[in-house]
């Protein structure tokens, strides 16, 4: 087929009048069953170089993709261009994810999208075994390259994948984010010599980036509330932390602007709603980790502002990528702190647990009788579920354990001959990130174009200048609060308290409030010296700051006792604590719930299972009668896991409580919650 | 590596027999001297005048083509458990199996887990009916541990009775073992669990010849007992029945020794039974298997022709 015929075809199946000559370029090959990297901006029009030849071949496209928003809305499309297209995800039921396959397997889909994961479910590859099979796609293709800003170890599956195709098996790789260090890894790792290698133009001419210099937290917080009342659309605010999702939205919220949190903390359907509302403009903005982003499917984000910097050039780029897809003029705004370097420096720093956590879980697997489930392995090695996931990708990826089904079910085995662990390979990849992070803090002191600086740096060598940045208008842009933005600020800072979201509507337990965040200013260290370095009871400040978390809480909720967590090593602070508030509140204490077994401390323990074993039917209650129909209110100096309460819970509801609620002096933020 | 992806397809095509898939992958690689890729992509004329391949044939190779990336996936998913593929032209394919078996009946293609290493070592295997006798199982309780401490490894079809004592007290005297399966690689989940250790410590290897999918079957069990022969440098029965596997895996052996009747060729030895059995031990010795006794001594060597000829029926004299 030529290119005048193809794009007579194009013009039937798609509307389209013709293609741009890298998308001919692409197409061209993939009829001939060769293999493609491409890399093109967000909006280029990637998809079209796998959906026009997928219409051509006999058999089916198969997409791995990890975005099930994206993938949601390239299938309406489609379907509505009357091309039968589908998608597997974990988001649809057994159901519809089985009528799907079956589909495919009578070759009455063209083109498949699926997540990366479902190569590891067994279902899908017993039925794709039998189907008629004609290309494969990688979408956001960066995810192969540990070199990349978002690595997944299901994107390593595909790469092993496409190593065993026949030769002359069309595949596509396609991101709009790649250096050239990345590209190069990837190009290597699909095949290098057979690999034709497409790079387009990165530049955004829609966006107007920025940034502004600040001096202190507080002032991003007014800037951005600023920002937000003057201009026009909705947007995105990306914080570095979930707790700032937290934090910056619930400031706007209280200022009158329509912000919502997002991060990945938040239950699935949750996220979903989040999502939706977004995309009908329900919200002035999100605030959101970088959990939200790729998934967004969403033409007209009209300003992407960044808290706090990302970890490199890639990240940033990534993520005001979705922004402005519509080609309307988008505003792009950095926030820049010299101090914020520490976040993504210690996020660099831990990003891979310590040797010999490593060396932990090996030597688990290598004396257990039979292999392990995640989650027993989880538990006997005593680490963080996110630090496990962590080790358990390296440790296979270095081939020294393996991901093997047994029955629908999978199980760690440790290799016979598996050679040692090397880390210099973690030692390289934390110098490049650091690299990388000077590339960032350089793109934010650039003087000259910043649009430049980033096509640059993503291997899209150019002079040209944007002639809209900050840079080349020649503004220098600095936040600082009025006093009268500042006393807002104030005002918030001095009424916000965490809430601690433990009601599941299963249970008796209802959401409750801490005083502050553990790391917080110094509540942290004070409460840490209160209790094991014998610094006596917890100060006066604590107990005022739980008093007004307490009072602006619970207003609607009358209490008619309080009890208290029994201790474990820390004596009778929580106790001496709570009959203070007791006198204070007037609300009568009880002493009657006690620990029928002794329990560790549960900071000894890494994961909420290791932390549910240890205090399972710990508690009894020793009056149960006096608990029939009644609201109590349980006191805590600090919150981490919520296994301590939700097993009191479970203790208390055989005696008909009629509600429980938490209240405690911190909540524990977490060193690696970020996503 | 996407060799493993045309081995596989090539292995498993319907309906051909071993000889036929042996001798095309020699033709392709060994006398045209071309790469799997490009057989693949040669014209159909090709394929019969220069390959010699009939039509019904050439359908097959053509229908295989279409199939080559759904066999990618499962090669993917083979690799990425830890299983791994030996082809009969790899240098890790063991020895034995393809002088004992030939182009006829070597397999094409080999599944396993575990230390291949064991692959070159001296092979015995200790075989016999799954309804076997107590003096049966003392004797291959007594053999195997004779000849773990020998340094011999044990070839053992996972079959009750005989090849499970044998491979029990192989590992407990911590020897090594081939698990000969009689079913596909993918469909051992439950001894994959409880041989773990013996695996990953190098002391068991697990093998399969069949399409890793393959669930258990008498036919395929039949089968298998020619790969347990075939891996094996000698061979010891314990107990066989006048029919069923153990018998016809002897009488085949048999008349390979007899064929070739040379020095150093494996032997099979059986264990000499007294006259109450009923097995079919003596019958065996009477066709010309070594007899040994309780204590493993050679008792009657008929193929020997430097030993003299020893009535079976006397034996119990000595």
């Amino acid at each position: 087929m030529n290119r005048i015929q193809a794009e007579n075809k194009l013009q039937r199946l798609f509307k389209h009048k013709s293609f741009y000559n890298d998308q001919w370029r692409a197409i061209e090959k993939l009829l001939e069953g060769k293999r493609i990297l491409m890399i093109e901006k967000t909006g280029f029009g990637k998809s079209l170089c796998y959906q026009f030849p997928a219409t051509q071949f006999n058999g089916i496209t198969v997409v791995f993709s990890p975005l099930i928003a994206l993938m949601r809305d390239q299938i309406n499309y489609l379907k509505n261009l009357g091309i039968l297209a589908e998608c597997i995800n974990s988001e649809q039921s057994d159901e519809e994810n089985n009528e799907i396959i079956e589909k495919a397997l009578n070759n009455k889909i063209k083109i498949l999208y699926i997540a990366p994961e479902r190569q590891e479910n067994l279902k899908w590859l017993e039925a794709v075994k039998k189907m008629k099979l004609a290309m494969i796609v990688i979408d956001e293709a960066h995810c192969i390259s540990v070199w990349g800003h978002d690595f997944r170890p299901a994107f390593k599956r595909i790469v092993d994948l496409v190593k065993l195709l026949p030769a002359n098996f069309p595949v596509l790789a396609v991101t709009a984010t790649a250096t050239e260090k990345t590209a190069q890894d990837i190009k290597k790792q699909l095949g290098a010599e057979k690999i034709t290698y497409i790079r387009g133009n990165l530049l955004r001419s829609n966006f107007k980036i920025q940034v502004a210099r600040v001096e202190r937290e507080e002032d991003k917080l007014g800037g951005i509330l600023k920002f937000l009342t003057n201009i026009q659309g909705t947007g995105l605010v990306y914080t570095g932390t979930r707790v700032n999702t937290d934090i910056y939205a619930n400031f706007l919220i209280s200022q009158g602007i329509k912000a919502i949190a997002y991060n990945a903390g938040l239950e699935g359907e949750m996220r979903k709603e989040i999502e939706l509302k977004l995309k009908r403009n329900e919200y002035k903005c999100v605030i959101s980790t970088n959990a939200l982003g790729m998934g967004i499917d969403k033409k007209d984000v009209r300003f992407i502002i960044h808290t706090q910097f990302p970890q490199s050039p890639i990240h940033y780029y990534q993520e005001i990528g979705r922004a402005g897809r519509d080609g309307k003029n988008t505003d792009i705004v950095l926030c820049y702190n010299p101090l914020d370097r520490d976040l993504p420096e210690h996020f660099i720093d831990t990003a891979r647990p310590s040797k010999d956590r490593y060396e932990r879980v090996v030597d688990i697997l290598k004396n257990s009788p039979e292999p392990l489930r995640e989650r027993d392995l989880t538990k006997k090695s005593n680490l963080k579920q996110n630090q496990m996931r962590v080790i358990k990708a390296d440790l296979i990826e270095q081939g020294i354990i393996k991901e093997v089904m047994y029955g629908r079910g999978k199980r760690y085995e440790y290799q016979f001959n598996a050679p040692n662990l090397n880390t210099t390979k973690f030692e390289e990849l934390r110098d490049y990130r650091l690299e990388e992070l000077d590339k960032m803090i350089k793109y934010v002191e650039e003087h000259n174009c910043r649009m430049r600086y980033l096509r640059n740096y993503l291997g899209d060598k150019t002079n040209d200048v944007c002639g809209k940045c900050d840079n080349c208008l020649n503004k220098n842009i600095f936040w600082k609060n009025s006093s009268e933005m500042e006393k807002k600020v104030r005002n918030f800072y001095d009424s916000y308290f965490p809430e601690l979201k433990v009601a599941n509507g299963k249970t008796k337990l209802v959401n409750g409030v801490a005083a502050s965040y553990y790391g917080f200013s110094n509540i942290g260290s004070v409460i840490h010296k209160c209790k094991y370095e014998k610094g006596g009871d917890f100060p006066d400040f604590l107990l005022k700051q739980t008093l007004r978390a307490y009072r602006k809480y619970f207003k609607n909720i009358k209490f008619d006792f309080i009890i208290f967590v029994p201790p474990t090593e820390s004596g009778d602070l929580v106790r001496n604590f709570t009959e203070k508030l007791s006198k204070i509140t007037k609300i009568p204490i009880s002493y009657s719930l006690y620990k029928v077994k002794e329990t560790k401390p549960q900071k000894v323990f890494q994961n909420f299972w290791n932390k549910k074993e240890n205090v399972k039917d710990a508690f009894d209650y020793k009056n149960p009668q006096e608990l029939f129909n009644k609201n109590v209110l349980l006191i805590d100096d600090i919150f981490d896991s919520g296994a301590t309460i939700k097993e009191i819970t479970k203790t208390l509801s055989k005696y008909n409580i009629n509600l429980l609620s938490p209240l405690v002096i911190a909540k524990t933020i977490g060193g690696i919650n970020v996503k | 590596m996407n060799d493993f992806t045309y081995i596989t397809a090539l292995a498993h095509l319907p309906k051909w027999r071993t000889e036929r898939i042996n001798l095309l992958i020699v033709d392709i690689l060994k006398k045209k001297k071309l790469t799997f890729t490009e057989f693949f992509e040669v014209e159909k004329d090709t394929l019969q005048k220069d390959f010699g391949l009939k039509q019904k044939e050439i359908d097959d190779i053509l229908e295989v083509k279409q199939e080559l990336p759904n066999y990618a996936f499962l090669v993917d998913e083979l690799l990425n458990q830890g299983f791994e593929l030996i082809p009969i032209y790899s240098l890790d394919y063991p020895k034995t199996l393809k002088s004992n078996l030939g182009d006829a009946y070597a397999p094409p293609l080999l599944y396993i887990k575990g230390n291949k290493e064991i692959f070159q070592k001296e092979k015995v295997a200790v075989v016999g009916s799954r309804n076997v006798s107590q003096k049966g199982i003392d004797f291959t309780k007594k053999i195997t541990k004779k000849l773990v401490k020998q340094g011999n490894v044990i070839v053992s079809g996972f079959a009750k009775g005989v090849d499970r004592v044998a491979l029990e007290v192989a590992l407990e005297n911590e020897g090594q073992s081939i698990i000969v399966l009689p079913q596909g690689i993918l469909t051992f989940s439950s001894g994959f669990k409880k041989h773990y250790q013996g695996i990953i410590q190098g002391n068991i290897l697990v093998m399969s010849t069949y399409h890793p999918k393959l669930p258990w079957s008498v036919g395929l069990a039949m089968g298998r007992n020619r790969y347990i022969y075939g891996l094996a440098d000698n061979i010891y029965v314990a107990e066989s029945d006048f029919k069923g596997g153990t018998w016809e895996g002897v009488i085949d052996g048999l008349k390979k020794i007899k064929q070739f009747r040379m020095e150093g060729y494996r032997k099979i030895y059986v264990r000499y039974a007294d006259r109450q059995e009923k097995c079919a031990n003596n019958e065996l010795i009477k066709k010309g298997v070594i007899g040994i006794n309780n204590n493993l001594e050679v008792i009657s060597d008929l193929n020997n022709l430097n030993q003299n000829k020893v009535n079976p029926e006397q034996i119990e004299l000595f």
